[in-house]
Order: structure tokens, then C-alpha cells, then sequence
């Protein structure tokens, strides 16, 4: 509780600052505000408290608000040294994002169907105004209303999947719902079926699977590209721990009546989106379609449904989290220096930048699963998950595709190595490099040390 | 000296970290020390180990720390110290110290210097992740990694698409293997719960012979060693891999880690042993991949090309002998062929710098009087390979041979053929390059000159090891000590499966006859033809006989692949892409990548722009959701 | 709290009309090409789902439904105002608000 009212206490002092000519205090309020709400999150490590039966810090949610939470910190961070003097909306896009992560810790952290949707909304209409930050971007502004108007048609889904599960429960309550559908055994009632499936729709469509993902591609690519590195983490890492939550606690007793649904969905969006990243010419698109195929990796941990499918999909989170904002932050930089996306705009860059280089195969070795970075043992663990329950032909298909991905990750990759480009030295203030070399180490690190994070739940 | 055995890949991952942090600012006097010192340090470290190894049989297992835990599952980092991994570990550090201090000489015009060093020293330290690791999990680690280190390097030099082709190439082909691998560690995961050797290989003791489940474990394993150490099918990369740096091709693609497929089996040579239908498979494709690329080798022009042919026929002489059990002999030859392939491809190397960049034979000829060094460790390199006694190839291909010869008469006979066609090509290059009339331009030969001591010195040194690097293996008839036999007899006579096989006098001193009666009368053939006569420069195609038509061309293999995969599916995507759009493929239709791609150019077609198609397709995709979940309860 | 006369109506007519409701929304929203008009059509898809909590609300004689459908009306004035003022944003740059026009992101 104390995590929320500090994010939003700091959302709106950074509003105000900026009215009151204080746009220098807007990052120290920024960041004191997410070191605070960490601080408060922590805290309340394996406390399990509950607020008013309708959220849980328990250690599943801490543990997705801290990933959002550095997140969101290298976001702040990345804007400030891009945009403080460029955007005369910058205090009030910096009080959007902590708003926002209000919206991801009810997300993460629910226990009812009603902060579930709170939770949902709050963070989603952040992102559809993100989406349109540049005003005068005819592509930002198609980005933007694309989502909205699809966003609010999947929540339609959504709530009248709530509506149905309510209907045939009588509850909001995970618990009640997970209760009476043990002792029911009520799965064939079409009511049952319906509710879930069509809950299942509005999260699917949040977390880009397909064939609820087309969305994806043309908002990362017309979004201002740190804001598509914002949705590409934390709105998917949020919206697929609401997933893992609905469906672990809430559903499990209907497994039967949607583990098939999850295993073809997440088939579907691995080919999908790793085929179709194979001819994307825009980096930025790229890594949109290499999201939608994570999306397909993790599903395959939750269709497993079994003990191990929590720590899998926190493991694949992290690791996904911390490769994206690598890459996303190299784009965007690379972006505004060249005005493009273009895997060209990579040429030199081991000469021009060494740390980008670098700190960009890393991101690109981990999300394309290569050991010993931590995308290896993310795709490890989601894949023992479903071996552990005989789910053997999903996992030769992810290992295929995982081998398709490697091939477009590599592109820029030699780019940046092998081809020769713009030799003139990329300046980047010192915070923006020990920031990309930390994360860059914390994906080896994770790599080389998988063990220490699987035991946090 | 086990207590400090993890520093053995450490240190050249030191080294990699270093000289590649400080590329390009470090000059390269220091790249150099740091990256042939690092390798060094291993080697001192691994020479004490196996020093130590020579009193007691190591088996050490170093676990560093507990490196995954999921659910059951637990990997932890260990290293395993063993003779068999000491052994590999000696040839890992020895020879790549060599190329090490071979590479100052070579690249030190590069601008790449540091560069190809860290990228060196990467090598080395995954190469030994592999021979080192105690579970085939670790051992995949390095597989990649040596896999990721070759891309690069053959890669090295991004002059031409054609060298970032060979290098598409090597990748495409390592991953079909690798995909094979990675099956055959989930395969383990679900039947024995892990990879760990000393939980995989005791459990394994109890499946009864020809257990379906250890057979695809095995032949999927197998599938990984096609593919790094290229036998049939997938051997075409390795050729074209030698568009890399000379001392590239003499560490990676000859010495190390092409044979890591060979060090792969004989480690789970009790799961082998278990899959007899398996070996069995690995006996006739050896065979096969052994006398078809030698008959390749024969009509070859470019000198790397040749001993690029010569290895993936060595390799498939060493996994006959993984196939007919003799597992110490498959080690054997991976060590003295390391000695002798090593040398051949750093001559090659000297003869290629001398020569400006040429590496046409047919441009060479008579250079032994300008290199004598290079000249004469070259010929011994080629004694070696050609298996003639004394020297090191003729006692490790001679255990293959008395191995097959138990095994079956045919196998025994096509390798029979197979070293007199070896040492027809060898003496046939040898000669071309050295002897008779010069065949160059006039401003090569002016420019001709012996290497710098840097590059000379490794020869003599690998030359003095091709020489007797065989006495390690010297077949007990003749009174001795089988040394590498005993040497290893700690790893295998665990394996209980293993059917020994009596040396037998007769088939030794057969051999020896053999090597003198056929091998001395090819030799005699080659210098006839090559050193005497003059070497025609160009060759018109039209003149050539049939076969040799075939062997020049490689067999077609290279365009059987293209016709039959690459230019039909390319044809399929071209059609329907001009049918439907014009622009669709651009031309990279390359290898199996050809129909995924053509599936993504298609496939991002439907990702029109338009949101009512997009709105479409999530209530499509909801209507067939609830259809499909409804109908599997029969609700209706 | 609730009146009877919605407890004598069965719970199945409810339901038919606030599918038949929500599925006139969903049409809306593939068929009609002017952002507005579908905007209208989502809020028409949330109001069928408001119909439906306040029904099974009574039916359940719960009051929960009907303090979740409070929420879904603050939420859909917040989602209204957010969409207006991007649809204005964009009517400003393009002078047109046919999502048919809409389609330079794309492949």
C-alpha cells in the first residue's frame, strides 16, 4: 500500500514541479520515489500482507515490482539524459510513468478481478498517451490510436469475461473463483468457459500473443522509441505476471478447459513472431516481433501449470527485461543521433561506440538464448518446465524457433562488427554508461549465477 | 595442482577480456604477449597436471558452484580432470600456443591484431569449457562457444561476401548439429533426471543393449558431431571455412575443434558402447566421408582447400575407430593428427604469405630452394599423414586400421584405399609446391622469401612432434609399451562393454609391408608427374577425363545442395512472390534459411496497416477459441 | 436494496440482451471505418458488460457487481478522454479521422 501511495505522491509532485518552473527537481523527486517504493516493496518480503482482500504483496508480486521498478529507473534515467532539454513535456511524461507503475503494482499484486481491471487501465492509459508523445509524428499519432482503439476493444473482452466468471461465482475473488471451480468440477458450464476464455483474450492481446499481437509491431515502430522500450518491459512483464497470476491462482482447477488454448496460442505466436522478424529491415520492428515471440516462450512456461511455472516466468522476465532495455536504449540512441532504425545505422558501431557495440550483442545473445548469458537459462528454465510435464513436442518447436531467432539477432550484431560505418566517436554521458555496462554485467552475472535468482520463489 | 585446474580456462579468458577491452588502443606487442602468455600459463598449469597424471590416473571432479536449479533438475559448474580431458586439454593449450606465437608473425600487418587475439583467446577458453566441463550441459556451453568463435573467425576478414557466405555457412550447418545436441541433453534431463557424466554413464549401465532410448540419445548426440566435425552430409562448410586467417584454419578447423565431435563420443563411449546400432552408423559413415573427400582432395588447386579435404578424411578415419570401439585410437589419431594437420596448415600458411596471397598450387612450384624450412617441415607433415612408419600418422591410422580389420573386411579395405589415395594427394600437393619449375608471376617470385623466426619456429617444433609424436601409440608387438593404450585405460576400462581385440603381429608387420609396397610406389608416381614434369597452369575443362571432372568439382555435392534445396525452394518463393509482389525477395535466399524466409515475407503481409483487419483477427481468433473449447466439452 | 421486479425476470434474459448488446458493439467495431464510431461501439461493449454485473448483481443479490460497474463508468470516462484528445490530435495533423487512412505502419 505504502509502495502505491508513494508513486503516486511522487507522479504527482513531478506534475506540479513542472507547472512551478521546477523542472530540475522532477528527477530527484523521480527516482527518490522509485528507490522508496523498492524500499517499501521489500520490506514486505515474505509477509504475505494483504490489503482489504484485494491485493497480496506477496513475495511473486514484490518480486515483478522490483524488475518493473529498475525498469522504469533506467527509462527515467535514459529520458532525463535524452530529452531534458528537448521536450517541453518532460515533467509531465516523467509524472505518466510513475502513475503508471501504480498501475503494474496492482497488477502484480491483485487478488481481485476488480483491481485486476484498475490495474490494467491504469497502466494501459498511460501507454496509449505515451504512444503518442510526439504530437506532430504522423506515425506516433497513428501508434497511438491503434492501441487505444484496440486496447479498449480487448478490455471490452476482458470485462465481460470478469462479468461471466461473476456470474457463474457469484465473486471477484481469485480464491472464491479458484474455490468453486475445485469443488464444482464445473468446467463444462458454458458460462465457466466463456468467462475464462474471454478474460484470457483481454490479457492475451496485453502481453502481444498472437492472434491478438497485430497491434504490436506498428505501435513499437511509430512510438517514440524509449516509450516502445517502456511498453516492450514493463507493460509486458506487468501484463504477463496479471496472466501467471489469474491463471495460477484463480483457474488452475479448470487446467483442462485451456492448457490446449495456451499451448497452441503460444506456438502460433513464436513462429509468428520470429518468422516474421526475419525480414524486418527497422531494428525497432525487429525487436517488436522478437517480443511477440517471447511472449510465445513464456506462455509455454504457464501452459505447463505446474510448480515450477512462477520461478520460470520471473527467471524469463528478468532476463528478457533487462536484454530488451539494452537494446531499446541503443536503438533510441543510435535513433536520435541518425534519424533511423535501419540495421545500417549499426555499421562501425564497434568503432564509433565500443560500449553500444558490446553492451548490444550481449542484449542480442541473451534474447536469442545463448549461453552464458541469462537468456539462455530463462529459456532453460521455461523449457524444463514443460519437459517436467512430457510436454516434448512444444519444446523441440521453441528450440527450433529459438534456433530461427538467432539468425536476425545476429544481423545487426555484424553489422556493428564486421561492417564499416560513421567512425566518429559517440559521446554519451557518463550515467548512461555505467547504467548500459551494469546491465550488461547483471545478464552475464545472471548467466553465470542462474542458481541464486530461482530460489526467490 | 587439481586445486588450481579452473584457472586453466581462466586464464585465456583473461586474456580475451583484456585484448579485447584494450582493442584498439593496446599495441600489439602487448596484445601479443597477453594473448600467447595467457595461453601459456594454461599450458604450464596443464603440463603439471599431466605430469602428475603419469603417476596416478587423474579423476578429479571440481565443482565450482551449483549453476542451475530447476525443480528436480540441478546443473552445477564442474570441471572434470581426468586423463582423457588432460590429454585434450594438452593438445588444446600446446598447439594453440603454437599458432599462438605463429599468429604475431602472420597477422602482424593486420589492423585486426588485438582483435584476432581476444577472438584467439575466446577460442581457447571455450574449447577447454568443452573438454573440461563434467556434464554435457557445460560441454554444449563450449560447443556453442567454439562454434560462435569460428563464425567470427572465418568471418575474420569481411573483405568479400564471399567469406560472409562461408561463414553463413559454417553457422547454418554448426546449428543443424547443435539442434541435434541440445535434443540429446533434453532427452537425458527427462531420462536420467541430468547431464552430469558421473550420473548419466552409471545410470545409462543399466539399460540392456540396443535400448531404443540410449540408440536416439546417441544417434542425436552423433547428429552434433556431424555437424562440428563435419562428416557426411554436413561437411561442406568446412572447405569453404578457410576463406578464415591460415592460423584459423590450423587451430580450429584442423587441430581442435573439429575434433571435438571425436572427444564427444569417446567421452560417452559407455553410451556408445550400450547403442551398438549406433556405432555401427558412425563405422560406415566415417568410412564413407573418409575415402570421399581423400577422392576430392586428389584434383584440388588451392592449397588450403586440400588439407581442408585431407581433414574431414582424417576426421572420418577417427570416428571408424569411435565406431569399431577402439576409443583410445580415435584419441590417439585426434593427437598426432593435431601434430601433423597443425604443421601442414601453418606451412601452407608460410608457403601463402611468401607467395603474396596466392594459394593456387598450380601457380606455385620449386619454392623449396626460396623456403627451405617451411620446405622441409612440410615434408615431414606429409610423411606424417601419409602414414609412413616412423612417423606419428602411420602408428595412430595403423591402431584404426587393425581396429577396422576386426571389425569388418570391406570397412578395413576402403580405408586401405583411402591412405594410399591420402598419401596420393599429399605428395601430389608437396611436389607441386616445392619442386620443379617456379609457375608464378614474375613479381611473386621476386618477392618470395623463408618466414619470420615467429612462424618458423612453431614448424620445427610441430614438425619435431609429427615425427615422433607416434611413439606415444607404438603397438605393443613391437616389444613396447602402448603408451597412450595404458594412459587411457583409467577412462575407458570403466566401460565394461568395450570388446578388446588381440593385436595381432601378423596385421602389424601387413601394415608396415603395405606402407613401403603401395604408399613408396604413389610417392614415386607423384614426383614423376608433379616435380618432373612441367605442371600445366590452367586446365581445360573439356580435356578432363570423367572422374576427374567429378573429384574437381567436389562431387557436385555443393551444387547437388544448391539444385536440390536452395534453387528450387528459391524458385517456389520467386514465383509466388512475383505473383503476388514483385520486390518480395531480394535476392538473400540462401540455404535452408531460403523457405523460413520466404514464409516471413509472406507472413508480414499480414500485417497490413489497417486496424479493422487487425480487429478481425482477434474476433477470428476468439470466435475459434471458444469454438474449439466449447466443442472439446461438449457443450453442444 | 434491490428491487424485486428485476428478480422476477429470469437471469437468462439478462444475459441474452447484454450478448446480443455486446456483440452489436463488436460489429460496430469491425465494420464502421470513423474512430469515433467505433470509440462509441466499445463504450457500447462496456455498457452491455455493465448491464450484465448489475443483473447477475440482483441475481446473486450481491452488491459487488454493481460497485465494479461504478468503476467500469469512471475507467470508461477516463479511457473517453484520453481517446478524444488523441482523435483531436490527430484530426489537427490529417484532418481526417478514418482509421482507413491510418495504415503507414505496416509489413
Amino acid at each position: 500500500m505504502m509502495v502505491l501511495i508513494i508513486l503516486t505522491a511522487a507522479g504527482i509532485l513531478a506534475m506540479f514541479a513542472s507547472v512551478f518552473n521546477g523542472r530540475s527537481v522532477v528527477l530527484p523527486v523521480s527516482l527518490s520515489g522509485l528507490f522508496a517504493a523498492g524500499y517499501f516493496a521489500l520490506l514486505e518480503w515474505n509477509t504475505n500482507t494483504t490489503y482489504f482482500e484485494a491485493m497480496r504483496m506477496d513475495n511473486f508480486a514484490i518480486a515483478f515490482t522490483v524488475v518493473c521498478l529498475f525498469a522504469a529507473f533506467v527509462f527515467l534515467l535514459l529520458y532525463h539524459y535524452m530529452h531534458y532539454s528537448s521536450d517541453v513535456h518532460y515533467a509531465e511524461v516523467i509524472s505518466i510513468i510513475l502513475f503508471s507503475l501504480a498501475g503494474v503494482v496492482v497488477m502484480v499484486s491483485f487478488t481481485s478481478m476488480l483491481m485486476l481491471f484498475l490495474g490494467i487501465e491504469i497502466l494501459s492509459l498511460s501507454l496509449y498517451i505515451l504512444a503518442g508523445l510526439k504530437k506532430k509524428d504522423l506515425l506516433s499519432n497513428e501508434a497511438s490510436l491503434k492501441y487505444l482503439l484496440m486496447g479498449a476493444f480487448a478490455t471490452g473482452f476482458l470485462l465481460f469475461g470478469i462479468a461471466m466468471l461473476y456470474g457463474a461465482t457469484g465473486s471477484f475473488m481469485l480464491s472464491d473463483i479458484a474455490y468453486y471451480l475445485g469443488l464444482h468440477k464445473a468446467v463444462a458450464e458454458p458460462f465457466i468457459v466463456t468467462g475464462i476464455i474471454m478474460l484470457m483474450i483481454g490479457l492475451l492481446f496485453k502481453v502481444a500473443a498472437a492472434p491478438f499481437h497485430f497491434w504490436t509491431p506498428d505501435v513499437y515502430q511509430g512510438a517514440p522509441t524509449l516509450v516502445t522500450g517502456y511498453m516492450a518491459t514493463v507493460g509486458k512483464v506487468a501484463a504477463f505476471a496479471a496472466l501467471v497470476r489469474v491463471f495460477q491462482l484463480g483457474f488452475s482447477p479448470a487446467l483442462e478447459t485451456y492448457q490446449f488454448l495456451f499451448a497452441a496460442v503460444a506456438v502460433t505466436t513464436m513462429f509468428i513472431g520470429n518468422i516474421t522478424a526475419l525480414y524486418q529491415k527497422s531494428v525497432k520492428r525487429m525487436l517488436a516481433y522478437s517480443s511477440i515471440s517471447h511472449a510465445g516462450y513464456m506462455l509455454i512456461a504457464l501452459m505447463a501449470a505446474n510448480e515450477v511455472t512462477n520461478g520460470a516466468v520471473l527467471f524469463y522476465s528478468i532476463a528478457y527485461t533487462l536484454a530488451s532495455l539494452l537494446a531499446f536504449a541503443v536503438v533510441a540512441i543510435l535513433q536520435q543521433k541518425s534519424g533511423s532504425d535501419e540495421v545500417s545505422v549499426f555499421n562501425g558501431l564497434s568503432k564509433s561506440s565500443p560500449l553500444m557495440s558490446i553492451t548490444f550483442a550481449v542484449a542480442m545473445l541473451s534474447l536469442a538464448g545463448i549461453p552464458p548469458t541469462a537468456g539462455f537459462f530463462a529459456k532453460f528454465y521455461v523449457f524444463s518446465a514443460a519437459i517436467s510435464d512430457g510436454w516434448v513436442w512444444i519444446t523441440v518447436l521453441a528450440i527450433i524457433n529459438s534456433f530461427i531467432s538467432v539468425y536476425y539477432y545476429f544481423a545487426p550484431v555484424i553489422a556493428s562488427y564486421m561492417k564499416k560505418g560513421n567512425e566518429e566517436g559517440i559521446v554519451l554521458a557518463t550515467p548512461v554508461k555505467v547504467l548500459l555496462a551494469i546491465i550488461a554485467l547483471l545478464t552475464l552475472l545472471i548467466g553465470l549465477l542462474p542458481g541464486s535468482l530461482s530460489y526467490l520463489i | 595442482m587439481t586445486a588450481v585446474a579452473w584457472l586453466i580456462p581462466l586464464l585465456p579468458l583473461l586474456g580475451f577480456i583484456i585484448n579485447g577491452l584494450g582493442f584498439p588502443k593496446l599495441n600489439k606487442k602487448v596484445a601479443a604477449i597477453i594473448g600467447c602468455g595467457s595461453v601459456l600459463a594454461s599450458f604450464a598449469i596443464v603440463c603439471s597436471l599431466f605430469l602428475q597424471s603419469l603417476q596416478t590416473p587423474l579423476n578429479h571432479r571440481i565443482d565450482l558452484y551449483t549453476w542451475i536449479a530447476a525443480g528436480n533438475y540441478t546443473v552445477s559448474f564442474a570441471l572434470l580432470i581426468d586423463n582423457l580431458s588432460v590429454i585434450m586439454m594438452m593438445i588444446v593449450t600446446g598447439v594453440g600456443f603454437l599458432i599462438h606465437v605463429y599468429s604475431i608473425g602472420y597477422m602482424k600487418e593486420d589492423e585486426g591484431f588485438g582483435k584476432f587475439f581476444a577472438y584467439l583467446n575466446l577460442f581457447i577458453f571455450f574449447m577447454l569449457l568443452l573438454v573440461m566441463g563434467a556434464s554435457f550441459v557445460i560441454m554444449f556451453i563450449g560447443w556453442e562457444g567454439v562454434g560462435l568463435c569460428s563464425y567470427l573467425l572465418i568471418g575474420f576478414w569481411w573483405k568479400n561476401r564471399e567469406y560472409s557466405a562461408a561463414a553463413n555457412k559454417a553457422f547454418i550447418m554448426n546449428r543443424i548439429g547443435d539442434l541435434g545436441f541440445i535434443l540429446a541433453i533434453f532427452m537425458m534431463f527427462a531420462v536420467f533426471g541430468s547431464s552430469d557424466f558421473d550420473k548419466v554413464f552409471p545410470a545409462a549401465s543399466a539399460f540392456t543393449t540396443n535400448d531404443s532410448i540410449i540408440i536416439a540419445i546417441t544417434l542425436l548426440l552423433f547428429v552434433g558431431a556431424i555437424g562440428k566435425s563435419a562428416q557426411l552430409p554436413l561437411f561442406t562448410w568446412l572447405p569453404d571455412a578457410m576463406a578464415g586467417p591460415t592460423p584459423v584454419s590450423a587451430l580450429i578447423h584442423a587441430a581442435t575443434m573439429v575434433t571435438a565431435g571425436v572427444y564427444m563420443v569417446a567421452r560417452s563411449n559407455i553410451l556408445y558402447s550400450i547403442a551398438p546400432v549406433t556405432l555401427a552408423v558412425i563405422t560406415v559413415l566415417g568410412t564413407i566421408t573418409a575415402l570421399f573427400a581423400a577422392l576430392i582432395a586428389l584434383t584440388q588447386n588451392d592449397i588450403k582447400k586440400v588439407l581442408a579435404y585431407s581433414t574431414v578424411s582424417q576426421l572420418g578415419f577417427m570416428f571408424v575407430a569411435l565406431g569399431t570401439s577402439s576409443f583410445d585410437a580415435g584419441i590417439f589419431h585426434v593427437m598426432t593428427h593435431a601434430f601433423f594437420k597443425a604443421l601442414l596448415f601453418l606451412g601452407a600458411g608460410s608457403v601463402i604469405h611468401a607467395m603474396s596471397g596466392e594459394q593456387n598450387i598450380r601457380h606455385m612450384g620449386g619454392l623449396k630452394k626460396a623456403l627451405p624450412i617451411t620446405s622441409f617441415t612440410f615434408l615431414i607433415g606429409t610423411l606424417a599423414i601419409s602414414g609412413i612408419p616412423p612417423f606419428a600418422g602411420f602408428f595412430s591410422k595403423d591402431a584404426i586400421l587393425t581396429a577396422s580389420y576386426f571389425n569388418s573386411t570391406i570397412i578395413f579395405l576402403l580405408l586401405i584405399l583411402t591412405s594410399v589415395l591420402t598419401a596420393a594427394y599429399m605428395f601430389r600437393l608437396y611436389f607441386m609446391v616445392f619442386w620443379g619449375d617456379f609457375r608464378g608471376t614474375h613479381h611473386q617470385e621476386e618477392h618470395l622469401h623463408e618466414s619470420p623466426q615467429s612462424i618458423t619456429i612453431p614448424l620445427i617444433v610441430l614438425a619435431l612432434f609429427a615425427a615422433i609424436g607416434g611413439f606415444f601409440g607404438l603397438p605393443e608387438i613391437f616389444g613396447n609399451h602402448n603408451w597412450i593404450h595404458h594412459y587411457l585405460s583409467p577412462v575407458f576400462s570403466q566401460n565394461t562393454r568395450i570388446m578388446a581385440h588381440a593385436d595381432s603381429v601378423m596385421i602389424e608387420w601387413l601394415l608396415v609391408a603395405f606402407s613401403l609396397v603401395v604408399i613408396v610406389p604413389v610417392m614415386w608416381l607423384a614426383y614423376q608427374r608433379y616435380a618432373l614434369k612441367t605442371v600445366k597452369v590452367t586446365l581445360s575443362e573439356e580435356q578432363l577425363p570423367f572422374w576427374y571432372k567429378l573429384s574437381l568439382h567436389k562431387f557436385y555435392v555443393d551444387e547437388l545442395y544448391d539444385y536440390g534445396i536452395v534453387k528450387p525452394l528459391s524458385a517456389l518463393a520467386g514465383l509466388f512472390s512475383v505473383a503476388v509482389e514483385k520486390k518480395m525477395i531480394d535476392g538473400t535466399v540462401n540455404g535452408l534459411g531460403s523457405i523460413t524466409l520466404f514464409l516471413s515475407s509472406q507472413l508480414r503481409k499480414i500485417q497490413t496497416g489497417n486496424t479493422g483487419f487487425y480487429v478481425f483477427a482477434m474476433v477470428a481468433g476468439m470466435v475459434l477459441m471458444l469454438l474449439f473449447a466449447l466443442a472439446k466439452l461438449n457443450v453442444f | 436494496m434491490i428491487p424485486q421486479i428485476f428478480q422476477t425476470v429470469p437471469i437468462e434474459h439478462f444475459v441474452y440482451l447484454s450478448a446480443v448488446l455486446f456483440v452489436i458493439g463488436v460489429v460496430g467495431v469491425l465494420t464502421r471505418s470513423n474512430a469515433i464510431i467505433i470509440f462509441m461501439s466499445v463504450e457500447l461493449m462496456l455498457n452491455a458488460v455493465n448491464l450484465l454485473l448489475v443483473s447477475f448483481s440482483s441475481y446473486h443479490q450481491d452488491p459487488a457487481g454493481q460497485i465494479f460497474v461504478f468503476f467500469i463508468m469512471a475507467v470508461a470516462a477516463a479511457e473517453v478522454a484520453v481517446g478524444l484528445a488523441i482523435i483531436t490530435m490527430i484530426y489537427r495533423n490529417t484532418h481526417s479521422v478514418d482509421i482507413n487512412d491510418m495504415s503507414r505502419l505496416k509489413g
